[in-house]
């Protein structure tokens, strides 16, 4: 996880434990985050990450967050992954 | 091609199918904006459409689907009147889908010009309308509305279901021999995660011995900040759809140790069931779940339980069902039904067989040919298809060109039940599309000034017609304005050297000069036409669907252009003809007439062969024992049949010994060596057995040689 300024970077491959601390991070900052970011390469672990994602957009509409707007990953271990999330 | 390949070949196909509807959609939809059930059905489109292009990397044409999907998600649920400004951006958006499809098909590295222009208008559309309903909405109301659609789970159960039923037909497409696909429902409670379970925990074991699986979250009921929690489970379905090689069991296995009511799995079936109407299953299921195949599914899950009495089979029975096929393997029938066609012509033409006195043999005889021919018919059938959506096509061109020329004009639109060969449809598009735009831009008067001080109306009238004409389908497109100026393209013609001048001309042939390569009378090119280079490759075109073009204009009241085609690429209508003992066949959309001529009106030119002279007109005689270079006594042209046709070049009067008959015969193609010769287009086997070539008419010429007084 790197905060740049106002952009946040995450690993999509974080364990639950790595999620809550994420969690506790992003709590007391929602409101100057400006976008949250995905490193390339990761892998989504848990549907929790994407549930969380999915609480700070609702939480803060203006947050830009581009891999939960794409609606869709695919991996080769999962296959292809679609969500809904209108904000 | 890999199965990839093939689910990728479909879904193209699809997005493609998917686009050319959202294009004659949205016009309808321009023309009533308050039609909020349309652009449901233009939204559910353009859902699918995302989620095609995304599954396949096509992401520049996915990031923009995405954005425009918001908009019409904001007018279809707010029902708010779309302004005039607004609905042009959406008409623009999806001329710039069907270009960046293009560059997705093609991987072109460039977008079109308007893709980012498009791209920040719906943003910022999209972005006000959020602000203007954010601070409409009290924030308590807006939170009290969430509750209750969570509450009651009507968080888009559509695009849900949508986005599940799609994967299922997708694949059902991928399907082959040995495998299953099974519908699998996730309910997991809210303290799963507590208990070390989380849904890409199944996924991912599903995944392992899967062919293909696509899962669906659904967010909407994932709360804000305030009231979440990681370590809580608020997915309270998602949905994952499987083709596998397992058995039900086997793929059971994976969710031992979840509750029962954590879990639903339903095999679905490889093929598509008959569609039934959402209300229909309304009114006698109870459970949407049950819809599919209700006997199997055994997960004890109280909502997966059909309701008593209902009978799916039964809902089914009047309700059309439709499977893609192959046109490849449609070709293949076809051809083998022309087999069977030659075969029955065969046995019913056999002289020994006719020689058999025997009623029963007769009657099978009859019998097996009324069979053949409804077999015959049906599959031709099934490569016919109505008119209708390249009509619909044009209904864009032709607004596009009036807004572009700024000319007010009404369309009219007859015979779009019209069917026609599906190989000849997908032709058609472009000829069409020039044909139309130079109506428009040439054809109608250059504005309403000009429309008044003719005393016609100010909206010119275009009129697309689809009708059958002995045995022939004609597409034309008629313009009620200024009509060609035969002088003008006689002087034009000229100017070009395309004619000297001297020629006597039908009023038929001079309209054709239009069609010639290089020639444009538009003082002025316009990017619509006018370039000259339009009206000879619409001909071409055309000609290669072995059909060809007519033309009717009267100064001053309008034209008509229309596109005479064969009903079929694959069998074609033929005159049979006799020259030397062997039998030919000339299409018969070329044939004028045929008749034995008078001694007196026949010439022979020193070095310019033999000519007729019909009604003023001298045309070349062709002797096919010359062409194809037959051993044959020769005999003069008023002891043979002249046969006139049509051609590229003018008509010419073919040299026959006899006329056999009219037939409709299966095209065959010819093999390597007969192909190089250009004045036969292919090959029928006749019911005798015997094989006849098929004329080009339009390479036929005179072989000069010999004279005759």
């Amino acid at each position: 996880m790197e905060f740049d300024g106002d952009a946040l970077t995450i690993d999509l491959s974080m364990s639950m434990e790595e999620i809550k601390e994420f969690e506790a991070f992003v709590r007391p900052r929602i409101d100057y985050i400006e976008c949250i970011e995905v490193e390339e390469g990761g892998m989504l672990k848990s549907s929790a990450l994407l549930a969380l994602l999915a609480s700070l957009k609702k939480t803060r509409r203006e947050l830009v967050i581009p891999f939960l707007e794409k609606g869709i990953t695919v991996s080769p271990t999962y296959g292809t992954i679609h969500w809904i999330c209108h904000d | 091609m890999t199965k990839q390949e093939q689910v990728k070949a479909i879904f193209i196909e699809e997005a493609g199918e998917i686009i050319e509807k959202l294009d004659v959609d949205i016009l309808r939809f321009e023309e009533n904006s308050t039609d909020f059930d349309l652009l449901n059905e233009i939204f559910r489109g353009v859902h699918t459409l995302k989620g095609n292009a995304n599954a396949f990397g096509f992401t520049r044409l996915g990031e923009f689907v995405h954005h425009f999907e918001d908009v019409l998600d904001y007018y279809r649920s707010t029902k708010e009147v779309i302004e005039t400004a607004q609905l042009e951006l959406i008409v623009n958006s999806v001329d710039v889908i069907k270009e960046v499809m293009v560059c997705e098909l093609d991987a072109l590295p460039d977008l079109p010009n308007d893709y980012e222009e498009c791209l920040e208008g719906i943003k910022s559309l999209i972005a006000s309308k959020k602000r203007g309903s954010v601070e409409s909405i009290p924030v308590e109301a807006t939170a009290t509305f969430a509750d209750l659609a969570s509450e009651f789970g009507l968080d888009c159960p559509d695009q849900y279901e949508n986005d599940m039923t799609q994967s299922i037909e997708i694949m059902r497409a991928a399907y082959q021999e040995g495998m299953q696909i099974y519908r699998i429902e996730l309910t997991l409670d809210t303290d799963s995660y507590k208990r070390g379970f989380d849904h890409l925990i199944f996924i991912g074991l599903l995944a392992e011995k899967a062919v293909s699986i696509e899962s669906f979250f659904n967010l909407e009921s994932v709360p804000p900040l305030d009231n979440f929690s990681c370590e809580e489970n608020y997915q309270n379905k998602m949905g994952i759809v499987l083709l596998t090689t397992q058995s039900r069991a086997e793929v059971e296995e994976n969710f031992e140790f979840l509750f029962d009511h954590e879990y639903s799995i339903q095999p679905m079936e490889p093929v598509s069931q008959p569609s039934v109407t959402v209300e229909a299953v309304e009114a006698t299921v109870e459970s949407p779940v049950a819809m599919e195949t209700p006997k199997a599914v055994q997960t004890p899950s109280a909502a997966a339980k059909p309701s008593p009495g209902s009978d799916i089979s039964s809902l089914s029975n009047g309700a059309k069902s439709t499977i893609r096929i192959d046109t490849f393997k449609l070709d293949e029938l076809f051809d083998s039904v022309g087999e069977l066609v030659i075969a029955q012509n065969f046995i019913a033409q056999n002289e020994k067989i006719r020689l058999i006195e025997d009623e029963s043999i007769s009657r099978t005889i009859e019998t097996l040919s009324k069979i053949t021919k409804r077999i015959q018919d049906r599959v031709m059938s099934l490569r016919m298809v109505a008119i209708r959506d390249t009509f619909d096509k044009m209904k864009r061109v032709v607004r596009d060109t009036s807004k572009k020329t700024g000319k007010e004009l009404h369309l009219n639109v007859m015979g779009e039940e019209t069917e026609i060969d599906k190989t000849m449809i997908d032709s058609l598009s472009d000829p069409m599309i020039h044909i139309i735009r130079n109506a428009i831009d040439h054809g109608l008067e250059a504005d309403a000034a000009e429309r008044i001080s003719v005393g016609k109306k100010v909206e010119g009238n275009i009129t697309l017609r689809a009708y059958h004409k002995s045995g022939s389908i004609v597409i034309s497109v008629s313009d009620d304005g200024r009509g060609i100026n035969k002088a003008k393209v006689l002087q034009k013609a000229i100017e070009r050297g395309i004619i000297t001048g001297d020629e006597n001309l039908t009023d038929s042939q001079i309209f054709g000069l239009i069609m010639q390569p290089g020639f444009s009378t538009a003082d002025t090119i316009s990017d619509l036409s006018g370039r000259g280079v339009g009206l000879d490759v619409v001909k071409t075109s055309i000609e290669k669907l072995r059909g060809k073009i007519e033309i009717e204009s009267k100064e001053g009241e309008g034209t008509t252009i229309s596109m005479v085609l064969p009903l079929t690429l694959a069998i074609i209508d033929g005159m049979l003809v006799e020259a030397s003992g062997e039998i030919y066949i000339i299409p018969t959309l070329s044939v004028v007439e045929s008749f034995r001529p008078e001694q007196e009106i026949v010439h022979a030119l020193k070095e310019k062969g033999e000519f007729v002279s019909l009604r003023g007109q001298h045309l070349p005689i062709i002797r096919l024992s010359d062409v194809f270079s037959l051993k044959a006594e020769r005999i003069e042209p008023w002891e043979g049949i002249l046969v006139c046709v049509e051609t590229e070049a003018g008509r010419i009067a073919i040299m026959v010994d006899e006329l056999v008959g009219r037939q409709q015969v299966v095209i065959k193609p010819l093999g390597k060596s007969l192909a190089k010769l250009k004045e036969i287009s292919g090959g029928a086997i006749l019911g005798s057995g015997d094989i006849a070539l098929i004329l080009n008419v339009d390479a036929l010429r005179p072989v000069i040689e010999g004279t005759h007084a």
